[in-house]
């Protein structure tokens, strides 16, 4: 190889092990967070009644920077980006997904008000994420009726959602309700998507940003969930809600558009809660298939579970890459790219369930008891496939774009 | 048919615009001190303008590495200078494309506000139809 062939080769490598350096000590933070202060609350979390909700616990992580990580410095935020969200997001989801979720849900309610590049509006809402006190977010788009189908420009038309906007003078009025919002019971706006009254479907589905105190919002009942326990999901009704015509964003009839550029965003991070369940239970899976002995072997060293470890930890791995990949790709493109991230949590959410599922197996009945945990790593992998996209939708997303037309550069 | 009759019409409106953030001292002291080079690639007609804060180049072989490269046709450009179009819609639905940091661009976007204060009248001034 000549000289100048092998320097380009050495500055163009690929380092899988070292994250920018702001990236690394956010990761290290959470992880820190995540081992000695999720990590000693997880059970009770996990076994209390379904509205409780840790408020401490949030401000811990709030402190770490978990509620503005991907707000630019300039209002306040540590401006690490999706990879440093994402990466942060697999070492609390590793001990707790629920309390994970609390901040991806966050970052999520975020999204629209980063994206609309409107500094008036940046400075009205992304400041409250800087204070003392900890202030968290939530995205409200899934209805009784309607979920998924938001996501799909295709199936707008046919979409069942029932909230509605209709402008007044300065205002927006919004009728309707939300279901499944987590954070709606705990955070201080919404980034709510209602459909311009008397438009068909979602056809005129609109963003807008919505503080929760306004008159006529009223928070429901939290759902009670088989897993992610320490994050609350809720209703979320607006009864002829008044919303400043400022807080809308981009234009009328444009919420489909917003919508999937702010889930394309959301995927990698909800790839990296997924890879973190998954790490966790190969963890556990490797603890115990090295201390147990059985007929005399370790059960690391039986081919046939051997092959399970094997499996599960490239899994592991192939989850990783993907959403670090995706999450590159988000912090350089815009709009966000729909492919990598739908990819990265279609796999990485199969993973979860895939080595939860074999971890749970190979420790037996300490794999059913609750004081093992593994048995909480299934039921929250469960619950990763819901949101932000179901293996369907996804499915759609990813083949969607194996058919379009690769963008000119 | 597209707003701008010709590219060297489309090279003397924006580069007429981005002269205007060169000429705003709170716009090049910032990006001086981001390190913030933008590259603008218009279509329809073809348009190239590097944007530093060293000052503008036209065309394509005078582009220098960016480290924010914004891809969109003209007729977008006018709608978005003009106050027509959103930004947000615009990267939403494709029209306008970026490579380079999302963090920096985040940035960026407040900083242009001189640029959507004076294109309409640099516009008219050209004759280009609002």
């Amino acid at each position: 190889m000549n000289t100048a062939l092998s320097e380009s080769v050495s500055e163009a490598a690929l380092n899988f092990d070292v994250l920018p350096n702001g990236v690394e000590q956010f990761r290290e933070a959470a992880k820190e967070f995540a081992r000695n202060v999720v990590k000693p609350r997880v059970q009770e979390l996990d076994q209390k009644p379904a509205a409780h909700f840790d408020w401490d616990l949030v401000g811990h992580g709030h402190r770490v920077g978990l509620t503005r990580a991907a707000i630019p410095k300039e209002y306040g935020g540590l401006g690490v980006g999706m990879l440093g969200v994402a990466t942060a997001l697999e070492e609390v989801a590793a001990v707790c997904p629920g309390t994970a979720l609390i901040f991806g849900a966050t970052l999520l309610g975020q999204a629209p008000v980063l994206l609309s590049g409107d500094p008036r509006l940046q400075a009205r809402f992304l400041p409250l994420f800087s204070g003392d006190e900890p202030v968290l977010a939530c995205n409200a788009v899934t209805e009784e009726d309607a979920g998924c189908d938001l996501i799909v420009p295709s199936q707008a038309e046919h979409a069942r959602n029932v909230t509605t906007a209709r402008r007044d003078g300065d205002e927006y009025v919004l009728t309707g309700r939300k279901r499944f919002i987590t954070n709606a019971k705990v955070a201080a706006f919404a980034s709510v998507f209602a459909n311009m009254a008397g438009s068909p479907g979602a056809t005129g589905l609109t963003s807008f940003i919505v503080p929760l105190d306004l008159p006529g919002v009223v928070r429901g009942p939290v759902a009670d969930k088989m897993g992610y326990r320490a994050c609350l999901g809720s209703e979320l009704e607006f009864h002829d809600v008044r919303v400043p015509a400022e807080y809308m964003i981009g234009a009328e009839g444009e919420g489909m558009a917003i919508n999937m550029a702010q889930s394309n965003m959301a995927r990698a991070a909800v790839a990296g809660i997924s890879t973190g369940v998954a790490r966790s239970a190969l963890e556990q899976a490797i603890a115990w298939c090295g201390e147990r002995v059985q007929g005399g072997r370790h059960l690391k060293d039986q081919q046939f579970t051997a092959a399970k470890l094997a499996g599960m930890a490239a899994k592991v791995d192939a989850a990783r890459l993907l959403y670090l990949r995706a999450a590159d790709k988000v912090d350089n493109e815009l709009p966000p790219p729909v492919y990598e991230p739908a990819a990265a949590k279609l796999f990485a959410d199969r993973t979860a369930i895939d080595v939860a599922e074999t971890a749970l197996s190979l420790l037996g009945a300490r794999g059913y008891l609750r004081s093992y945990g593994v048995e909480k790593m299934m039921r929250d992998a469960l619950g990763t496939r819901i949101y932000e996209g179901t293996p369907e939708v996804l499915a759609l997303a990813v083949t969607d774009s194996l058919y379009a037309e690769k963008d000119e550069w | 048919m597209s707003v701008f009759p010709s590219s060297e019409m489309a090279v003397k409106v924006f580069s007429s615009l981005f002269a205007v953030l060169l000429e705003d001292d709170d716009f090049v002291a910032r990006a001086r001190q981001e390190g913030l080079s933008v590259r603008l690639v218009h279509t329809k007609p073809d348009c190239e303008i590097f944007v530093a804060p060293q000052g503008l180049r036209i065309g394509e072989e005078q582009a220098g590495p960016a480290a924010i490269t914004l891809r969109m046709s003209c007729d977008t450009a006018h709608a978005l200078w003009m106050g027509q179009l959103m930004v947000p819609v615009a990267i939403a639905t494709g029209r306008l494309r970026i490579r380079g940091k999302v963090a920096k661009v985040l940035e960026l976007v407040p900083m242009l506000r001189p640029a959507f204060d004076r294109y309409p009248e640099i516009a008219a001034a050209a004759g280009i139809a609002a």
